[in-house]
């Protein structure tokens, strides 16, 4: 949707455009605008981590962060925002998504994607495609185009097909970095069932395990969105599904509370409602949104052994990013200008 | 106390067409159902057992909406989904899109217990109940006469009755609690006639038709599954019991003939506290539904 927009306004002009419209209306503060990203939680360990490494995943989480931020800048909808920031680390084959995404026992890519609209609340889902270069955009034109809110496997395809998206093939997904975590962990594995003691056996890398990526924005009407993608988890079982594309668990968005994404082990996601836990802490049990999250992440999540990390925004533009895993590859920016990227529980890392 | 609902469907039942006979056949089918479940608990079983028994019995009984007698894809084939929840430890199984498994809620139960993963679907749920060493049956053990003339119908244009031959909203669905307090909840459905293949509703998505949490309550729900995916229907209920205090009946009164109603899903659900009182409730002009418990309470409802 956002790619027909122009890319990119001068900023000069739209500050211009708003003082006008200022001068014209009686005044109000102006409204917040932020965007919230995640790339995973899990990460890669910070002894293994190089710094160029490092600032490969801060530049890619930086221009996605950006993507998103720049559409809510010149009055975009969260919607477009959050789209146009997952879609960025989609195609960006260091995160678990889209391109570069994990690989299934059988070497495939089995991709799962979510979004929604806070307004609605509307929602559209895709899990376990194979062909759809990005499966958020496929997400959103269930929502938009259909009468459904979850889609799978073929008919999920069929339905992209039907949509005029062009499929590629599987190949596309695949990278040699994705390609070596599967032979580890499909050795790990062999080891494991032939009875050897786990301490001669390597453990599975640790990096990918809980990779996902995903974004929440608030846009200047006031309308909160969410989106998440993933290619879940290496060496998974072929159909198994995690949390991010179910509606509640990875991905859930309304104007009458907040906007929430999740990453992490998807199960125990889905068993505890996890997204819209939140949202329901903070309707109901009002909450703010960092007692939410942090009752979720840190409390609920710790007793049931479920590791992992949620990025969440209010409408009042109120930002929760908390993680009880080693890291979580995450960014945050807006109109009060802020602007950060961290990767660790020390923000400057 | 130790006590069962079960559903077999939410939606229009128009009198008229519900000839005695297929009511007869209807009230048969719930009485089985909710009698097997119930023999479970009144023996000391666990509340796991109860629904996975209610709700077999209610996929292999043709006029049901699930398993045998499914409804059938645009393609006229059945695709299956159905999930069970166990409130005393949160784990939960679940299954989608599955052609070739004759009791679904089985499979389910498997995913539960034997695999590390909450929810597979199509081909890979079928490899993995291989694994499993469930067999495989061909998808046309689902397809009765019944349901091919349902999608013909719709197919042709013409406006199906929702609950006779039973709903495009039909699903089935069982709660319980039994003798030590556990909670447990199970749903299974072919979804919607003449869906797109590929479509799954609300039934085998955690929290949304199907949840349960020891301590609160379970439910089941029955229903337009879009607009339970989006309101996280069978967890609202739980939260709002949980987090405001509400009865069971208020919470559940509360998600279907408000939050639903103005998002303009309907439907029903059947839900089971803590204490063991049931609440059935439906915005529908009916839903096939059955309640027991150790007090002596048995009945079988439709309007």
């Amino acid at each position: 949707m956002s790619r027909r927009k122009i890319a990119a306004i001068p900023l000069m002009l739209i500050a211009g455009m708003t003082c006008v419209v200022a001068a014209a209306a009686p005044a109000p503060a102006p409204a917040p605008i932020a965007i919230v990203i995640h790339g995973g939680a899990g990460v890669i360990e910070p002894a293994r981590m190089t710094a160029e490494r490092a600032a490969s995943y801060r530049a890619g989480l930086a221009a996605a962060l950006d993507a998103g931020y720049e559409v809510l800048e010149r009055g975009g909808a969260s919607l477009d925002a959050v789209m146009a920031a997952v879609r960025r680390m989609e195609d960006d084959p260091q995160f678990n998504a889209g391109r570069g995404a994990v690989l299934n026992h059988e070497g495939d890519a089995e991709l799962d994607a979510a979004i929604m609209d806070g307004a609605g609340p509307r929602a559209g889902a895709v899990a376990g495609v194979r062909h759809v270069k990005n499966p958020i955009e496929l997400a959103r034109l269930v929502m938009d185009n259909s009468p459904h809110v979850l889609l799978v496997a073929d008919g999920a395809e069929e339905f992209a097909l039907e949509q005029g998206m062009a499929l590629v093939p599987r190949d596309y997904f695949r990278t040699e970095a994705r390609e070596q975590e599967l032979d580890a962990a499909r050795r790990a594995e062999a080891a494991r069932t032939s009875g050897k003691p786990t301490a001669l056996v390597a453990p599975p890398p640790a990096e990918s395990a809980l990779g996902t990526v995903g974004a929440v924005a608030l846009d200047r009407a006031g309308n909160l969105a969410a989106a998440t993608s993933t290619g879940g988890l290496t060496n998974k079982h072929r159909g198994r599904i995690g949390d991010t594309p179910l509606i509640g668990a990875g991905t859930y968005a309304s104007n009458a509370s907040c906007a929430v994404s999740g990453t992490g082990q998807g199960e125990y996601y889905i068993r505890q409602v996890v997204a819209y836990d939140v949202c329901a802490l903070v309707q109901y049990r009002r909450m703010t949104l960092a007692q939410a999250v942090h009752e979720v992440v840190q409390v609920k999540l710790r007793r049931s052994g479920g590791e992992g990390g949620i990025i969440a925004l209010d409408r009042a533009g109120n930002i929760a990013m908390d993680f009880n895993s080693a890291g979580m590859f995450r960014g945050a920016r807006d109109s009060h200008g802020r602007r950060e990227i961290a990767m660790y529980r020390d923000a400057g890392h | 106390m130790y006590a069962i609902a079960i559903h077999g469907g939410a939606g229009a039942v128009p009198r008229a067409s519900l000839l005695p006979e297929r009511e007869r056949s209807y009230r048969a089918g719930l009485e089985a159902a909710l009698d097997g479940g119930y023999a479970v608990l009144e023996r000391g079983g666990p509340s796991l057992d109860a629904v996975a028994t209610a709700v077999r019995l209610l996929e292999d009984h043709p006029c049901f909406n699930a398993g045998y007698g499914a409804a059938l894809t645009r393609d006229g084939a059945a695709e299956l989904d159905a999930a069970i929840m166990d409130g005393r430890q949160m784990r939960a199984g679940a299954v989608a899109s599955v052609r070739h498994v004759k009791n679904p809620i089985d499979l389910a139960r498997r995913v539960m217990e034997k695999s590390r993963h909450v929810l597979l679907v199509g081909a890979g749920a079928e490899e993995f109940a291989l694994e499993e060493h469930l067999s495989l049956v061909p998808n046309q053990y689902f397809r009765t006469a019944e349901r091919l003339e349902q999608l013909e119908s719709e197919q042709r244009g013409e406006r199906v009755s929702d609950l006779v031959p039973p709903s495009p909203q039909g699903t089935v669905g069982a709660v319980a609690r039994d003798a030590s307090g556990n909670l447990a909840a199970a749903t299974s459905t072919g979804g919607m006639t003449n869906k797109r293949p590929g479509r799954v509703g609300d039934s085998p998505i955690i929290g949304a038709g199907t949840y349960a949490k020891n301590g609160v309550c379970a439910v089941s729900a029955t229903g337009h599954g879009e607009y339970f995916i989006r309101a996280v229907a069978a967890y609202h209920v739980c939260a709002a019991v949980e987090y405001r205090g509400l009865t069971l009946g208020q919470a559940v009164h509360e998600l279907l003939h408000e939050i639903l109603r103005k998002l303009g899903g309907d439907g029903g659900l059947i839900a089971i506290d803590d204490s063991g009182s049931i609440v059935m409730d439906f915005s529908t002009e009916g839903m096939f539904r059955g309640a027991r418990d150790g007090a002596g309470r048995r009945e079988i409802a439709i309007y």
